[in-house]
């Protein structure tokens, strides 16, 4: 054979080989943690480990639509995941323990199924034991009904309630305010002279007063970003998912047991009055913790910090009273 | 207007005789296609991210329908590499001819397929699952794969390309497209050919091989076939091949008498107006159709494809040129005057591709420093974001290939007309009414 | 006519309707707010119609995962996720139909994820028919000429 063919058929050989053998290894090298839709597959993996006081370098895609990374009750900006591309991030574990990731971009009816685990080790034990949160505490049955049964006619004036508070020298202390219902406040009020209007007003301004604009303003947010999707971004229960989990409702709770529990799927109307003043913050905390149980609504003990969930609530009486927003 | 032989230029003519510049684009090509293979499987599955994607259906599709097959005709399939392996495995030497040639079957191909059906069913088979094929990396990479064993498998069993020829599913429609090209292979001299002994430049010679297209460059008179491998300036004794520059449109003069020549014109006219209302229209309902295979949807639009293809498009053609007494069949100036569709659908197909192209040109810079999406950033080109192209340039510019084709296809019609003894009107009514449903379609 | 004034001919009036200014219908401004509902992979509504010279503020809400919407030729764009509407206003100030489509990759089909704005009437398109149309004649005529 001539040289000059000899020689052709190595460079091809040898560019192919190459072609295919370089990328390839590169890729294999490439530890990446894929984000997918919930159904088809969420993250990818799941499970990460890592030591407590080492960073951990983590690279993350998306490989069909814009998702977002944070880890639950930690410090840090979520980092936007996006599609196709590779976002490099650092995390620092001071503790050891099992941490939540979770995706923060809404990707779907199922978005809040996407969280996996980071399981963190170390020696560091002084683990302070964890306080049961106030409802347990409590000893709250979240999942009994709770409505009040005397509803305002209109929205309490906070401005109003302040004045006659201020005249009739009626505050609520914190922890009053987190173990009560408005409307146990307002059935409080029943011998004073005031009319039922005004009792509203205090009540309004009561909860007002404890709460801080920026307690509000932190609320506001994490309503928007976790919470407006089912529960709309007016609180009306009208998110844009409403249906979609109405729908899923209904295939799966039908044979379960009957179409009464097929409106457990329905997101709660924050602008209910009735549902919103007779429930207590710890109550609604404990909502939020726990999760819906089979509905559609997440749980975010893992996620939420306990002051991030109390400004949350804060937020949600907001549906029901005149704050200044 | 007179021919420009190049390969009269000694340069051109050496580059051209010489195996190892075309072997070296040969390698390039190569590569690159192996790559997309590559990077369409372990890549990111997200398409306007993914190499193969972009380069294949964003930058290979806007250089090919805007420049290649416009300017060079069949220039694409002088570099393309699918057929390679095959055909070095077939002739066993990626050089000249060897001493021993390998052992395949090297069979004919059957007669009744050495016409373009072949690539007319490939072309529309494709066509139908084109929403998932232009989004999804994997598949793109399959049927580019698929294309390349089809191809080395056919070598082994048939002679010279038959996947090129026969099959290929782009080669049908560059081929009738090449005809309008400024750029041709032909002989010079009949006599010369006439008198040749044993016509090596069909059958091969030690110096060179037989037409891989099956074609005998004596009798060349258009470049629907001719895949401009440049084989026969290599292997002709006479030096009687000449590579030339010529006006565009030349061979629409000399209109078909194929049937599947006709229906591949209408094949194309209808599948580029088909994708210019489905993805770049508002239709939402169009596209999930399109795109969910397999759905009840998608058989419907499957079915109004096929439909507008092989009945809308030619139904109203052949009313426009019934006439109950013409001394030539119907059959025939059917054909003929289809001819007057190939100027029509390729600027068609050129209108359709500036939008699409323009719009996701950016994706090329990013691909090309992250072909993988592992996070590379190869040229400092990884983070470029997503911005269309020229946009206050396009409208005018599409009106522009619309009206041009439209002019070129009148002009066509009455060449093929005066052929056919009949009158060109009832098809520039056609090329017309199409042309408006296109510029609704695309402004 | 020889054939070199008749090409002469065709083309001014060829520049004549592409370019010829036309009759401006004046029309009182105004501000126009529109709800779009995005999906995968389609907005509704996809097709838009205002009147040159209106404030247009288009509520993006997106109903399953995150998009975004650019406008061709005007170059604004907006990004909204499920549950937070997102809001663009801009000035029709430029006549003619023009592409809106997402700009944050929401899956396969993104690319094609296109609706249609038609600010006052889509002129050119009026006018890219005017061209077919005398385009056409111009030919049947030389055609004639030269029989």
């Amino acid at each position: 054979m001539k040289r000059a063919e000899l020689l052709s058929r190595l460079i091809v050989t040898v560019a192919v080989v190459g072609v295919v053998g370089t990328p390839l290894y590169l890729w294999s090298r490439t530890p990446i943690i894929h984000a997918r839709m919930a159904e088809n597959g969420g993250w990818t993996p799941d499970v990460i480990q890592a030591e407590a006081g080492k960073p951990l370098h983590l690279k993350l895609t998306s490989d069909d639509v814009m998702h977002g990374f944070a880890v639950g009750q930690m410090d840090m900006e979520a980092v936007s995941v996006e599609p196709g591309k590779v976002t490099d991030i650092t995390l620092n574990f001071e503790k050891p323990g099992i941490y939540t990731f979770y995706c923060t971009r809404w990707c779907g009816l199922n978005h809040w199924r996407m969280r996996g685990t980071i399981e963190v080790s170390g020696s560091n034990t002084d683990l302070k034991p964890a306080s049961p949160p106030l409802y347990v505490s409590l000893n709250l049955d979240i999942d009994a009904p709770h409505d009040a049964t005397v509803v305002p006619n209109g929205q309490p004036s906070v401005s109003n309630g302040q004045s006659l508070a201020m005249d009739n020298s009626i505050s609520l202390s914190h922890e009053e305010y987190l173990a009560s219902s408005p409307f146990e406040v307002f059935d409080g009020l029943k011998n004073s002279s005031l009319t039922e209007e005004e009792r509203w007003d205090i009540v309004a301004y009561l909860w007002q007063s404890n709460t801080t604009p920026d307690a509000l303003a932190n609320g506001k947010q994490l309503y928007a970003q976790n919470c407006a999707a089912c529960h709309g971004e007016n609180g009306a229960g009208d998110g844009v998912f409403a249906d979609d989990l109405a729908a899923t409702g209904e295939a799966s709770m039908q044979t379960m047991s009957g179409a009464e529990n097929m409106m457990m799927q329905t997101p709660v109307d924050f602008t209910d009055s009735a549902r919103m003043l007779g429930a207590t913050p710890a109550l609604l905390q404990g909502k939020i913790l726990r999760g819906g149980m089979g509905t559609g609504m997440p749980m975010w003990g893992s996620i939420f910090t306990e002051g991030q969930i109390w400004d949350l609530i804060a937020y949600l009486y907001s549906f029901q009273f005149e704050y200044p927003k | 207007m007179a021919k420009i032989e190049l390969n009269r230029n000694p340069f051109i003519e050496n580059a051209l005789k010489s195996r190892y510049p075309q072997l070296a684009v040969f390698i390039v090509m190569l590569v690159g296609y192996i790559f997309a293979i590559l990077a369409g499987l372990i890549g990111t599955p997200v398409g306007s991210h993914n190499f193969s994607i972009v380069f294949v259906w964003i930058a290979w599709w806007a250089v090919l329908i805007l420049v290649a097959v416009p300017f060079f005709g069949r220039g694409w399939c002088a570099v393309c590499p699918i057929p390679l392996p095959g055909e070095w495995l077939q002739r066993g030497a990626m050089l000249a001819p060897p001493n021993k040639r390998p052992k395949w079957l090297n069979l004919r191909v059957p007669k009744m397929f050495r016409n373009i059906w072949l690539q007319n069913i490939s072309f529309l088979l494709l066509a139908l699952f084109s929403s998932v094929l232009l989004t999804t990396p994997n598949i793109t990479s399959i049927v580019l794969a698929a294309m390349l064993f089809a191809a080395i498998g056919l070598s082994t069993i048939f002679e010279r390309r038959a996947f090129c020829r026969y099959l290929c599913p782009v080669g049908g429609f560059i081929g009738l497209y090449s005809q309008t090209a400024p750029i041709e292979l032909r002989i010079r001299d009949k006599q010369a050919c006439v008198k040749c002994e044993g016509k090596p430049c069909y059958n091969g010679s030690e110096v060179g091989y037989g037409c891989p297209w099956d074609v005998f460059p004596g009798g060349l008179t258009k470049n629907t076939y001719c895949g401009l491998c440049m084989e026969c300036i290599r292997t002709c004794p006479h030096d009687n091949i000449a590579v030339n520059l010529r006006p565009f449109s030349a061979d629409l003069a000399k209109p078909t008498t194929r049937m599947d020549e006709a229906f591949k014109s209408f094949i194309m006219l209808g599948s580029a107006m088909i994708y210019a209302g489905v993805l770049l229209g508002p239709w939402g309902m169009l596209k999930d159709a399109a795109y969910n295979v397999g759905s009840n949807s998608w058989f419907v639009y499957a079915g109004v494809f096929l439909a507008i293809i092989f009945g809308v498009l030619p139904g109203l053609f052949s009313l426009g040129i019934y006439q109950r007494q013409n001394n030539i069949a119907f059959k025939q100036r059917f054909a003929s005057l289809s001819t007057a569709l190939i100027p029509l659908g390729m600027m068609f197909w050129v209108a359709f591709s500036l939008s699409f192209v323009l719009t996701n040109a950016s994706y090329i810079l990013t691909a090309l420093s992250d072909p993988l999406g592992l996070g590379w950033n190869l040229f400092s080109t990884a983070n470029t974001a997503w911005q269309p192209m020229l946009t206050s340039i396009l409208a005018p510019a599409q009106t522009l290939a619309l009206v041009g084709g439209l002019i070129w296809s009148a002009r066509t019609a009455q060449k093929a007309a005066n052929e056919s003894w009949t009158s060109s009107m009832p098809v520039i009514v056609y090329c017309f009414l199409l042309t408006s449903v296109m510029l609704w379609l695309l402004l | 006519m020889s054939p070199r004034f008749l090409l002469l001919l065709f083309v001014m009036a060829g520049l004549v309707v592409a370019f010829a200014p036309l009759p401006v219908q004046s029309v009182t401004p105004q501000e126009r707010t529109i709800d779009i509902d995005a999906r995968q992979y389609t907005y509704s509504p996809s097709e838009l119609q205002v009147n040159k010279g209106d404030t247009v503020t288009i509520k993006l809400i997106s109903t399953d995962v995150v998009h975004g919407l650019y406008v061709d030729g005007y170059d604004v764009s907006i990004e909204a996720n499920p549950g937070q509407t997102a809001t663009l206003t801009f000035t029709a100030d430029k006549a003619g139909s023009f592409r809106f489509r997402c700009n944050v990759t929401c899956g396969a089909m993104h690319p094609f994820m296109i609706g249609k704005l038609t600010v006052g009437t889509n002129n050119w398109l009026y006018r890219s028919i005017g061209l077919a149309t005398l385009a056409i004649f111009g030919t049947v005529i030389s055609i004639k000429q030269k029989a």
